[in-house]
């Protein structure tokens, strides 16, 4: 059997599977570990971003803009490239854990911050005016009022950006982050066999999944009202 | 002050591997170029598949195919395409690969748009064509069509961008796109400067089509 | 005579170029329903908003229980509690119950706890005959009950005078009775009321005085029965005119 070269045993090969799948497992952590983290700032800081541009403060405002609309031109990959390899030159050495987590911070907030901001300003102005009527200051009324219901209405762009986010994981492969993409890669290479790079797809689509269905099922949970 | 701009805004740096940068961009173009229209019409057919097909079997082939092609990292289809292509089919040029890892993950993407935007024009539409004597075909090119175009424009383009900026890819299986001359003009002045300079180029590029995006956007809310 | 609870000394209020109001002066005592009448355009809307500086004024004084609010320096978050305010389109929080959208000052602005807010909550929603009501959404009332819960979440904080802003402009005619009910009803418990509106009818039978403004101005102003029967005013007359059909 092991030297039959059908499209079975080229890319299902068993004994391959079973020398290399814990190299792929490895990686699972690392993609989880990266992608969790990059999804809980980028989104917080999103979260703040939009409420400094709600503040109406030009001074704040523009630097937002500017930011958000920097990070969501720029291609994911090529902040990656530039935080790894420029910031040693700097004298800023990051891990490529770090690098890959920043970049996709950011783009994330970016992106985040265009969501909830649009959440915010779709809202009629008479939202704010019946907070403040009733006595609450700015930040009350936005904690209260206006961000329950702009974030409600982020939802599903919200949603579609995290999944986009986690999937960029993959691109820290390129700076040598030992997640999925890059354990399989190197296994493959040492078994001269492309069954790790199964694997590794196989490792995304079980990640992937049940983010997938989370996202869909979150849509329809609270991105209604 | 100094070391930020020695190393991140080398102005000699940036004239000498100027011409190369070019060379990377004009790839990233062409590329670009293909890549889109194939896209967007495997996506438009997929769509049309779906929402005209009476059989809920074409239709949950095509939901099985988009969701499967949203969620999977295109980068990891790429890999496993040109590592994996010359196994089943011998000695593969590298384009087809990367075209083809592409245009499956954007096709996905133009479907779920093409979707929304044939969701959007009212049922009435069609039935209006068809009753004054226009075939299908017709009513879909002539009255649906250009309307669920317009529906979706912003988000059509907003695609269009991210498939310019998923062409960083490619670099990775070494097609010479703009940040693979980067990063190879990088190692050879030893300064980081030539991957900065791709980065402003890709903000040259896409941010004007950005703000063209947001204006799309806001013309489309009113 | 007793002092006036709320006072508006010369306001004024320009957007822009535009003199939106050229020197308004109106008092509301304890008590007293005072209903603001007029064309488009008079600045009615306007000077209301800047009794509570929804609207800030470019001149002149709003004095709130003789203090003025228009000084800076003023703690407006305190003071807007003070003044009750409802506005034409309801602004109800559409992702909160009804109970909820009146409980949510008395929880965060005057810090009660939760069930102490709760039940002012319900004590409010009972006043306007919405008791039954407290766990629905804005989207599952009508017009009218989303006013009437507006109503409630402004009173609930305790006023010492509320504010209305044409609250029955945006109501199909058959459920404008029931908001009117509410605010006869409010006035009977004596709270202070001004009042801007064009529903004429209850502005003839309900209020102690009305004030007609014109051009940014307090043209004319008395008890109902002065301004709807003898009005001394010409552009008065022409206005209480168009409308002694519908009266």
């Amino acid at each position: 059997m092991s030297d039959s070269t059908g499209l079975l045993f080229t890319f299902f090969n068993l004994e391959v599977a079973q020398r290399y799948w814990r190299e792929v497992a490895a990686g699972v952590a690392v993609t989880l570990g990266v992608g969790l983290a990059t999804v809980l700032t980028g989104v917080l800081a999103g979260l703040a971003l939009a409420v400094l541009r709600a503040t109406g403060r030009t001074a704040l405002r523009g630097p937002v803009v500017v930011f958000s609309d920097v990070m969501r031109s720029l291609p994911p990959l090529v902040v990656i490239i530039v935080l790894y390899f420029g910031l040693p030159s700097l004298g800023l050495p990051l891990s490529s854990f770090a690098a890959t987590w920043l970049s996709l911070s950011m783009v994330l907030a970016a992106y985040a911050q265009e969501s909830i901001w649009a959440g915010i300003s779709a809202l009629p102005a008479g939202q704010m005016e019946a907070a403040r009527s009733t006595g609450f200051g700015w930040w009350g009324a936005m904690r209260f009022v206006i961000l329950p219901q702009a974030l409600r209405r982020a939802v599903p762009t919200l949603t579609n950006r995290v999944i986009s986010t986690t999937k960029n994981t993959a691109l820290g492969s390129v700076v040598a982050l030992s997640e999925i993409l890059s354990n399989s890669q190197a296994a493959s290479a040492m078994a001269a066999n492309p069954t790790p790079l199964t694997l590794g797809a196989i490792a995304y689509i079980v990640v992937f999944l049940p983010i997938v269905i989370f996202a869909r099922w979150l849509e329809t949970r609270v991105g209604h009202r | 002050m100094d070391v930020l701009i020695q190393n991140f805004f080398n102005l000699p740096v940036y004239r000498d591997v100027f011409p190369y940068l070019m060379g990377g961009l004009w790839t990233t173009v062409w590329l670009s170029a293909i890549v889109i229209p194939l896209g967007a019409i495997a996506g438009l057919a997929l769509a049309l598949a779906q929402s005209q097909s009476t059989g809920r079997g074409a239709r949950w082939a095509v939901i099985a195919f988009v969701d499967f092609f949203r969620a999977f990292p295109p980068l990891v289809l790429l890999i496993f395409l040109y590592f994996g292509l010359p196994f089943v089919i011998g000695d593969v040029p590298k384009l087809v690969a990367v075209v083809l890892a592409f245009v499956l993950n954007n096709a996905a993407y133009f479907a779920e748009v093409f979707r929304a935007g044939l969701q959007g024009v009212a049922a009435g539409q069609m039935e209006a064509a068809r009753s004054t004597g226009l075939s299908r075909l017709q009513a879909l090119r002539l009255v649906v069509l250009p309307q669920a175009v317009r529906n979706v424009l912003p988000d059509l383009v907003s695609n269009c961008i991210e498939i310019v900026k998923l062409t960083t890819i490619a670099s990775v299986v070494g097609m010479p796109e703009l940040l693979r001359a980067a990063r190879d003009a990088q190692s050879l002045v030893f300064n980081p400067s030539p991957v900065v300079l791709a980065a402003l180029l890709y903000l040259a590029l896409l941010w004007p089509l950005t703000r063209w995006t947001a204006r799309l956007e806001r013309r489309r809310l009113r | 005579m007793k002092a006036p609870i709320l006072e508006v000394v010369g306001l004024r209020k320009s957007y822009g170029a535009h003199e939106v109001l050229r020197g308004v002066d109106l008092r509301v005592r304890p008590s007293e329903l005072v209903c603001v009448i007029g064309p488009s355009g008079s600045g009615k809307s306007s000077m209301l908003r800047c009794c509570n500086r929804l609207e800030e004024p470019t001149g002149g004084q709003v004095v709130l229980d003789g203090l003025d609010i228009t000084r800076p320096g003023t703690d407006l978050n305190r003071i807007r509690q003070g003044v009750g305010m409802v506005f034409q389109h309801f602004n109800l929080y559409p992702h909160l119950s009804a109970l909820e959208n009146v409980a949510l000052a008395l929880r965060h602005v005057q810090k009660h706890p939760a069930a102490e807010a709760a039940r002012r909550a319900h004590e409010a929603l009972a006043q306007v005959g919405l008791a039954d009501k407290a766990g629905a959404h804005p989207a599952q009332l009508s017009g009218g009950q989303q006013q009437r819960v507006g109503i409630a979440r402004a009173i609930a904080l305790k006023p010492r005078v509320m504010l209305f802003d044409e609250p029955t402009s945006a109501l199909d005619p058959e459920l404008v009775e029931d908001v009117l009910g509410t605010m006869r009803a409010l006035r009977e418990s004596g709270m202070a009321m001004l009042v801007v509106t064009h529903e004429m009818a209850f502005a003839h039978a309900a209020a102690d005085r009305v004030v007609f403004m014109d051009g940014g101005v307090v043209a004319e102003e008395g008890s109902a029965a002065d301004i709807f029967e003898r009005p001394q005013q010409a552009r008065t007359r022409a206005f209480i005119g168009r409308y002694t059909g519908r009266a």
